[in-house]
């Protein structure tokens, strides 16, 4: 025991002083979600405003007498000169955002209460510009059909046959902690694979580069106190890297002004230490299992570019699962409880929305710490085999 | 004191190695039936061309590699049986030997003291003497990574003698080195054999062979093609240099029995 917490220390120790590795198990974890978040809502909030307040330069063709009373000069510049194929060339040609025209009929067809077409062209990748005009759209339709229904002496009521009343029951916290339940495993499955891979990398595989593994081998304790010390280490390093992702998310979302209250409220429901034990007995024994599997392949390697191209088809084993899990629709039951790391990922979007099933959760933890013995027992195997460990 | 009987030591081949090797053989022999002690308070030096089979030698000492077959018996403890207690009697020095570049002289030492079982007071006793006679204390601060070779060899004597061991392995310690510190582990094995440690000690320079050894022994091809002692060997060889006796043996290629 005491040979496993000296090997633990200095590989910590050690570690902590490689900067590879500090920034893919510590830095990124913590500051990437803050800043996705951040750099997604400021962006986000920042365009949509500006594509709400540019005036749109716009050509209307045929442009009926009453239309005109919808459009908004301060908001709207109006292009003449223009026919259809110049029209459509101009948009192509970023010089003209819409063209609207309509049908020479169509004061005529107004009057007979009969369907009048207009046609309007635009880019869908020029932002807010297919909204903004719909919403003049709708206005004007809305006029035109009440002008009718007076016309007719008929009730608005003709033209709703029912009144269709939604009522959504599901808690708020149950709706938005499935939806952010969902990402949030991605992040942190995928940090604490990262957050293995480069420790285990310069741990073994560095140490049998560097030649240091030999020394390490003189010492009179086992070979698998060293090992079972180093992948200890290693897992250490990947449940860190996945805790920061989850303490990265609490901190963006005390700090980031413009996040809906909801969202807020059902997320900070999440972090109760109950929830937060939860996740983490899921994530010990899946970094464990990452240490171990990682190890186990990073033995074999002879040097660390080999050991990086042994490890990194890997990482889809833990990627597609996760990204999987976040997929809608996707539920957990005893069979994709079943399933590694996808169930962890269905798991968190149980526990953030509260609706987790005990008995599932138990299969999971359990199946997680077999994976991880099953991995150590499998790293050690490969450490005992004297041709792996001395090059 | 090291016994080594009969011992052989025999190495699978991948795909990859019989290519390079240029063999269909699916096993090649390292080491062949050798035997022979190495006495404490004496030095005994271990000969031979290069893939002659002395590192393998020297890591079955070590209980780095296990014998295909016979034992050796290192301080009465079978690597086999004992390896542990084995590796508790020995210090591992070879001219290869990397430390970890981003630990302090003092933090390496530690940690192998502490490896070794030994107590903190100890450790830090044994540190300081070792330190103060290699000259380790002035860049004891400074991280590996940033040292020179000769400094790194320093603190990987004090790596390997932190837990006092009885029986010391030296592979081709000099190896790289510049004079002074070649000159200062030339010191130390000398050291270690006026303390009655046993030594095995390999190396490439005939000079330090003919300096510092009581006994030696020529491997060839794994298999063992002289022993004698140093004095014997140097009465054999007279009229000419003991590299040309060196390699008038190795040429000749006459195992002896075990």
């Amino acid at each position: 025991m005491s040979t496993i917490l000296t090997v633990i220390k200095k590989e910590i120790i050690d570690t902590l002083r490689d900067r590879r590795t500090l920034m893919s198990a510590i830095v990124l974890p913590t500051l990437l979600i803050p800043v996705l978040l951040y750099g997604f809502s400021k962006l986000s909030s920042t365009i949509i405003k500006k594509e709400k307040e540019k005036k749109l330069s716009i050509a209307i063709l045929n442009q009926p007498s009453d239309f005109s009373t919808y459009i908004d000069t301060s908001k709207y510049k109006l292009v003449t000169d223009m026919d259809m194929e110049k029209g459509r060339d101009a948009i192509l040609g970023d010089d003209l955002d819409a063209m609207i025209s309509f049908d020479e009929s169509h004061n005529q067809a107004v009057v007979d209460n009969k369907t009048a077409k207009v046609n309007f062209w635009y880019k869908s990748t020029n932002l807010a510009v297919k909204d903004r005009l719909t919403g003049i759209f709708d206005d004007y339709e809305e006029d035109l059909l009440d002008d009718r229904i007076k016309s007719l002496a008929l009730s608005k009521a003709v033209l709703n046959p029912i009144e269709l009343n939604r009522y959504d029951i599901a808690p708020k916290k149950e709706q938005i902690g499935k939806l952010a339940g969902g990402i949030l495993p991605y992040f942190f499955i995928i940090f604490c694979f990262m957050g293995c891979m480069y420790p285990a990398l310069d741990l073994i595989t560095g140490e049998k580069e560097r030649g240091t593994i030999e020394t390490l081998l003189t010492v009179p304790a086992s070979r698998f106190s060293i090992l079972f010390g180093k992948v200890i280490s290693i897992a250490l390093v990947g449940i860190a890297a996945s805790g920061l992702t989850i303490l990265g998310l609490v901190v963006a979302l005390k700090v980031i002004p413009d996040i809906p209250e909801d969202f807020m409220e059902a997320i900070s429901n999440m972090v109760q230490v109950k929830y937060i034990l939860m996740l983490f007995a899921m994530i010990i024994p899946l970094s464990l299992f990452f240490a171990g599997l990682i190890s186990a392949l990073a033995i074999r390697a002879r040097s660390f570019k080999e050991a990086q191209s042994l490890v990194t088809p890997i990482s889809f084993l833990a990627i597609m699962p996760a990204a999987i899990g976040m997929m809608p629709g996707i539920e957990l039951n005893w069979t994709t409880a079943s399933i590694p790391i996808m169930n962890i990922a269905l798991a968190t979007k149980e526990i953030v929305a509260g609706t987790i099933d005990m008995g599932h959760y138990a299969l999971i933890v359990l199946s997680l710490i077999v994976l991880a013995i099953i991995a150590v027992v499998l790293s050690f195997r490969q450490f005992s085999k004297e041709g792996m460990v001395v090059n | 004191m090291i016994q080594i009987q009969n011992l052989s030591k025999t190495f699978n081949l991948t795909k990859a190695q019989k290519k390079e090797l240029k063999t269909n053989a699916s096993s090649v022999n390292a080491v062949n039936n050798i035997s022979f002690d190495c006495q404490p308070g004496r030095i005994f030096s271990l000969l031979g061309p290069n893939g002659a089979g002395k590192t393998t030698t020297l890591r079955m000492i070590a209980t780095i590699l296990k014998p295909s077959a016979g034992d050796i018996q290192v301080s009465g403890h079978s690597v086999i049986q004992a390896p542990e207690l084995v590796r508790s009697k020995i210090g591992f020095l070879t001219g290869s030997t990397k430390l970890y570049d981003r630990l302090s002289p003092g933090e390496i030492v530690d940690y192998f003291g502490q490896l070794h079982n030994m107590d903190k007071a100890l450790i830090e006793t044994r540190k300081d003497a070792l330190f103060t006679k290699l000259g380790i204390h002035e860049f004891s601060k400074k991280r590996i990574g940033q040292m020179s070779t000769g400094m790194k060899q320093k603190v990987s004597i004090a790596r390997s003698m932190i837990h006092d061991p009885q029986v010391v392995i030296f592979d081709e310690p000099t190896s790289g080195l510049d004079v002074i510190t070649a000159a200062s582990i030339i010191d130390l094995i000398r050291e270690c054999k006026e303390a009655n440690r046993t030594v095995i000690f390999s190396s490439h320079i005939m000079s330090e062979v003919d300096l510092l050894c009581d006994d030696l022994a020529i491997i060839n091809k794994g298999e063992l093609v002289y022993k004698s002692s140093m004095d014997n060997f140097r009465k054999e060889s007279a009229g000419t240099s003991l590299t040309e006796a060196f390699i008038n043996i190795v040429s000749k290629h006459n195992p002896v029995a075990a």
